[in-house]
């Protein structure tokens, strides 16, 4: 009896079917564009942004040092390799790694080579000079302190995120 | 800075900072010595782009100053100096003129500029790192003939 109530009628059957596949093709068609409209937004927490330099948290010291490391760029399909520069030393209790680029007109600073001012950063250029933290020297050139680069330690090796600005 | 539009915009708003001009020169040459003058040209590129991207706030990047290897030296210093004044009315105070052409020993530019001739080596097959490093330290006996006029 029960088999008898629970038959399924050639239209039902249809019906099923139908439904069944169609919701298949759907979601076939509609999957890859939900994940592609996601995509930036799971790459950005990605840790393959911070770059290591080689460099463990015991070889720092007061004293700013310069590392160069290498990020690799994508531009389109061409690849590339390209240099940058940090200054990095203990300040306080964190690790601060400050960009080497001048903020006033791009030239490079270094630390330490204007006879001067020994405990400052100096750029050639115009002689913008920089105190150890970054800041700015009023009435020299630079209008505001170097940028610096997001720090991260990790088992002991130092990290270098993306650059950010401070004003 | 480099002759891109994009830097030159940079320099319209920053043109008081800028005065410091930097020429490559150039030979061409094809058969036989065409290999040795891309060699060089290779060379005083990645050098000078150093120097550029070092002092980018004063130092402008011309185009490469290029000539046969055939043209007479009267010839070259003549059309040197005629760039070098053309730039010089437009605001810019130093040259720098870098080569690895041997000839330019011989011809005197001082009116017009500072000459660094600086003997080439192949950098197209070096490692990036090991060619960033080298390049670094050629640079490092330029810069000062460059930084010693600025004061």
């Amino acid at each position: 009896m029960s088999e008898k109530k629970h038959r399924v009628s050639r239209r039902q059957f249809l019906t099923y079917t139908l439904t069944g596949v169609g919701g298949f093709m759907a979601a076939g068609m509609l999957a890859p564009m939900v994940r592609m409209a996601l995509d930036p937004a799971l790459e950005a927490g990605a840790d393959s942004d911070f770059v290591s330099i080689g460099l463990s948290e015991d070889e720092l010291s007061e004293e700013p040092q310069r590392v160069d490391f290498t990020v690799e760029l994508d531009d389109g399909w061409y690849q590339s390799e390209q240099t940058q520069s940090a200054w990095v030393f203990r300040n306080g209790d964190e690790v601060m790694a400050l960009s080497p680029i001048c903020t006033h007109l791009g030239c490079t600073v270094n630390w330490g080579t204007n006879e001067d001012n020994p405990e400052e950063f100096f750029c050639p250029c115009h002689f913008g000079r920089f105190e150890r933290d970054g800041t700015n020297i009023p009435g020299t050139p630079p209008t505001r302190p170097l940028d610096v680069y997001e720090v991260e330690v990790r088992d002991g090796m130092i990290y270098l995120g993306q650059i950010n600005q401070r004003d | 800075m480099k002759w891109t539009g994009q830097d030159t915009v940079v320099y319209e708003k920053a043109k008081e900072y800028v005065d410091t001009a930097v020429i490559p020169l150039l030979p061409v040459a094809g058969g036989k010595e065409q290999q040795e003058s891309v060699m060089m040209g290779e060379f005083t590129q990645y050098l000078t782009e150093y120097l550029e991207k070092q002092y980018m706030g004063r130092v402008y990047l011309l185009p490469p100053f290029t000539y046969l290897k055939e043209e007479s030296g009267e010839e070259k210093k003549n059309r040197l100096s005629a760039w070098a004044a053309h730039f010089e009315k437009h605001g810019f105070k130093f040259f720098l003129f870098v080569t690895a052409d041997m000839q330019w020993r011989k011809i005197s530019v001082e009116e017009a500029g500072e000459l660094v001739w600086i003997p080439a080596f192949s950098v197209h097959d070096m490692e990036p790192g090991k060619r960033h490093q080298a390049i670094e330290q050629q640079a490092q006996q330029i810069i000062p003939l460059m930084t010693q006029q600025w004061t």
